[in-house]
């Protein structure tokens, strides 16, 4: 899971539900379930250069950013191998019925960190000067069996169990199953894919769960500590756990790739295969009908360099978890409250609910570019993307237009959000490196949404430096530094319900959030 | 353990012993892989196209164009990557694993196969100019400086023999990039193996690199 992902998920819902993570404990506790929602960043997997025999560096500069060829592989659906299949049987139109390969594609990744805050952050429990352990061990931070490659001739399939150290369990991780076909000279090449991670699909690394940079522990804008992150466009935080979708792509000529798929709700961990208000409180919302996902982007590659441009369109319908209760269901649940005989204080109060019509919709545009030079000894990137999201708060829930016995939710009717990434990266010799890394949001002010003065603002660097003694094994020191962390998003700031403890941290500060990370990923 | 979990257990026990004999069944009555089955089409389907195209025509500049290649160059390249012996990273990243599980006869088909794709067309030079200074290199070379025309062992359309490769029509970039790791300078020690080449590209220049290049790509 990429930080992006975790970035929006306070967002979704409402100041009570600032943790996506507190869900998951509560999803764990209510259904005693281990499938709880986790995800890991996917990478390059051994199991791929096993089937097709290339080195690492065909597919990527530095893994998981991927190179033109990398791109085309995973567009044809993962399937490219010299090595005959262990068992093929063919029909009589020569057709194959079944192609096994000799192997299956097993990986281990594994991702270990260590974490350092700047400032201990408040205790979720107890008021100031109580205060949380600074600095910890991710041991393990994620730990996935994956399997990845080829199925058939023409599927292929990425396929991922993780251990989340953070949530403490395991569950299905990103999954990405393709058919893939093409035309006799190979220009057009086509596919279907069936995923369960919006843009775990795309195949550049501008923007999206692949999105550089890709080593995220628990530092704010990855997740956070408990009850806090940045926030994002809700492109970003569409995944396992949440939705799956089934989509359509084109790639032409290397170079001009259009696709479009739709995502619908897939929420896992509960009881049932219906989505109701326990299941909203654990993943802090769902998807409402069909999320319409579409993608074209543009490449073009001359000698060691490849540059890309692209731009993508994304609507959803979104049922947020929040505390509201209509006047009716607050009348029904006195009544019932009589007939059991307490009346008197209300005995229904609602943490989450799901009501016909309470539905959000969002509109994201974005534009994301890529530029590698992936020469003989030295690998340079920049990409990033510009994203711009439209959120209609729906009307039950805004402040003008509340209809339940409840507190309202947003103070506007609509809130956009804007969210600015630039990174850029230099490798010498596949061995030494390091990327810079610029995020900027910016919004309108929802008071009642974000808390404090409603600005959803939040601005911070990535500075990484990394070693790669061999190219499945990377060593990772990594400094994020924030200039702005607006409100909620902030574990110190007053108006974060997640703290209701913390009011008395003196001289809070954005850099309070500052983190080193000191990380080893491996896989094999 | 009450009767309801004993019961699951037994139950349990006896799926999988049904399933494995069920699988250890089926094993046995697949057909067995019948290596001519992996022949020339699908080892172009799945792995040849994926970089130089069906018929060896490639879209990016750093896959060579294989169509209408010599049959003995593509058959010699291919033996020395399955035996390692050709160590320029392209060779290293992609074809070592490409080329590993082939075998002699699929290696000829495949240097029939591809050599006898109809060449491409090719664009006109983009600079004449440099294309005309590139003709004369490939020509006449450079006798100053002890740099041998082209033409002797590549033919005077540029259309290779034997194991001379033909360079009429190829990509640009994948012609320079090629001639650099002849010659070393670039590329920091001779990447590709040929003593012949590493000896004429020994003084070649950029300039006499690009215009050269630039000929053989419109050619």
């Amino acid at each position: 899971m990429t930080r992006d992902h975790h970035e929006s998920r306070s967002k979704l819902g409402s100041a009570a539900v600032r943790s996506w993570r507190l869900g998951v404990v509560a999803a764990f506790l209510v259904y005693g379930s281990a499938l709880t929602l986790v995800s890991t960043p996917a990478r390059a997997v051994p199991p791929f250069a096993r089937q097709t025999g290339l080195a690492c560096e065909a597919c990527h500069t530095i893994p998981p950013e991927l190179t033109a060829f990398g791109r085309r592989f995973k567009l044809s659906g993962y399937t490219l191998t010299t090595r005959p299949p262990l068992v093929q049987d063919v029909d009589d139109h020569k057709k194959d019925t079944l192609w096994l390969t000799d192997m299956p594609g097993i990986a281990v990744l594994a991702q270990m960190g260590y974490d350092h805050y700047n400032r201990a952050p408040p205790d979720t429990g107890q008021p100031y000067p109580a205060h949380a352990q600074s600095d910890t061990f991710q041991f393990p931070d994620q730990f996935s069996l994956v399997y990845a490659g080829a199925v058939s001739d023409q599927v292929g399939a990425w396929m991922q169990l993780t251990y989340n150290g953070q949530a403490g369990s395991v569950g299905v991780d990103n999954i990405d199953i393709r058919y893939s076909d093409h035309t006799s000279d190979n220009k057009w090449v086509w596919g279907v894919t069936a995923n369960n991670y919006l843009t775990f699909q795309d195949v550049w690394n501008g923007i999206g769960s692949y999105a550089i940079p890709n080593f995220n522990t628990v530092t704010l804008s990855s997740g956070g500590v408990a009850g806090a992150s940045t926030s994002g466009p809700i492109l970003n935080a569409l995944g396992p756990g949440v939705v799956a979708g089934i989509g359509a792509y084109v790639f032409y000529n290397d170079s001009l790739y259009f696709e479009l798929t739709a995502y619908h709700s897939a929420v896992a961990g509960g009881g049932s295969p219906v989505v109701d208000s326990v299941s909203l409180a654990a993943n802090g919302g769902a998807l409402d009908r069909f999320a319409p996902y579409a993608r074209i982007a543009y490449e073009r590659d001359w000698g060691y360099h490849s540059a890309e441009i692209g731009g993508s369109a994304l609507y959803v319908n979104w049922i947020p978890s929040v505390g509201y209760i209509s006047a009716q269901q607050q009348l029904a649940a006195n009544a019932a409250a009589v007939a059991a005989g307490t009346p008197g204080t209300p005995p229904y109060t609602p943490a989450q609910t799901f009501n016909p019509g309470a539905i959000n919709r969002y509109t994201d545009l974005s534009v994301d570019w890529q530029y590698q030079y992936n020469g003989q000894h030295n690998i340079f990137s920049f990409l990033g993307h510009v994203t711009h999201e439209r959120q209609q708060n729906s009307n039950q829930l805004v402040a003008a237009s509340f209809t339940g016995a409840s507190t309202p939710i947003y103070t506007n009717p609509t809130d956009t959000l804007t969210q600015l990434l630039v990174t850029g990266e230099y490798y010498r010799d596949r061995h030494y490196g390091g990327l810079v890394s610029f995020t900027r949001t910016t919004g309108t002010y929802d008071p009642l949404a974000n808390g404090g003065n409603g600005s959803p603002a939040n601005q911070y660097e990535t500075f990484e430096l990394d070693y790669i003694p061999w190219l499945n094994i990377k060593l990772i020191l990594q400094y994020d530094v924030y200039q702005v962390v607006a409100n909620n998003q902030s574990p110190f700031n007053l108006s974060n319900a997640s703290f209701p403890n913390s009011p008395g941290f003196p001289n809070i500060r954005a850099g309070n959030n500052n983190t080193w990370v000191v990380g080893l990923w491996m896989d094999y | 353990m009450n009767n309801l979990g004993r019961n699951s257990v037994i139950l349990a026990l006896i799926v999988l012993g049904v399933v494995f004999t069920r699988e250890a069944a089926a094993a046995d009555a697949l057909v067995p892989h019948d290596e001519s089955v992996y022949g020339v089409k699908a080892l172009v389907d799945m792995a040849c196209s994926k970089c130089h195209g069906q018929t060896g025509v490639s879209i990016s500049p750093l896959f060579p164009i294989l169509a209408a290649q010599q049959p003995s160059y593509i058959e010699m390249e291919l033996q020395l990557f399955r035996q390692r012996s050709r160590g320029d990273p392209h060779a290293r990243a992609f074809m070592w694993g490409i080329a590993r599980a082939l075998d002699d006869d699929q290696i000829e088909a495949l240097a029939q196969y591809f050599s006898s794709q109809p060449r491409v067309s090719v664009r006109a030079a983009k600079d004449p100019a440099l294309a005309a200074k590139g003709k004369s290199i490939y020509e006449n070379g450079v006798p100053e400086r002890d740099i041998l025309g082209c033409i002797g062992c590549h033919g005077p359309n540029a259309e290779g023999i034997h194991t001379f490769p033909r360079l009429a029509g190829q990509h640009r970039d994948y012609l320079a990039i090629q001639l650099e790791q002849f010659n070393g300078r670039r590329s920091n020690g001779q990447l590709r193996e040929s003593e012949i080449m590493h000896r004429f590209t020994q003084n070649i220049t950029e300039d006499e690199i690009a215009a050269v290049t630039e000929y053989l790509a419109s050619k």
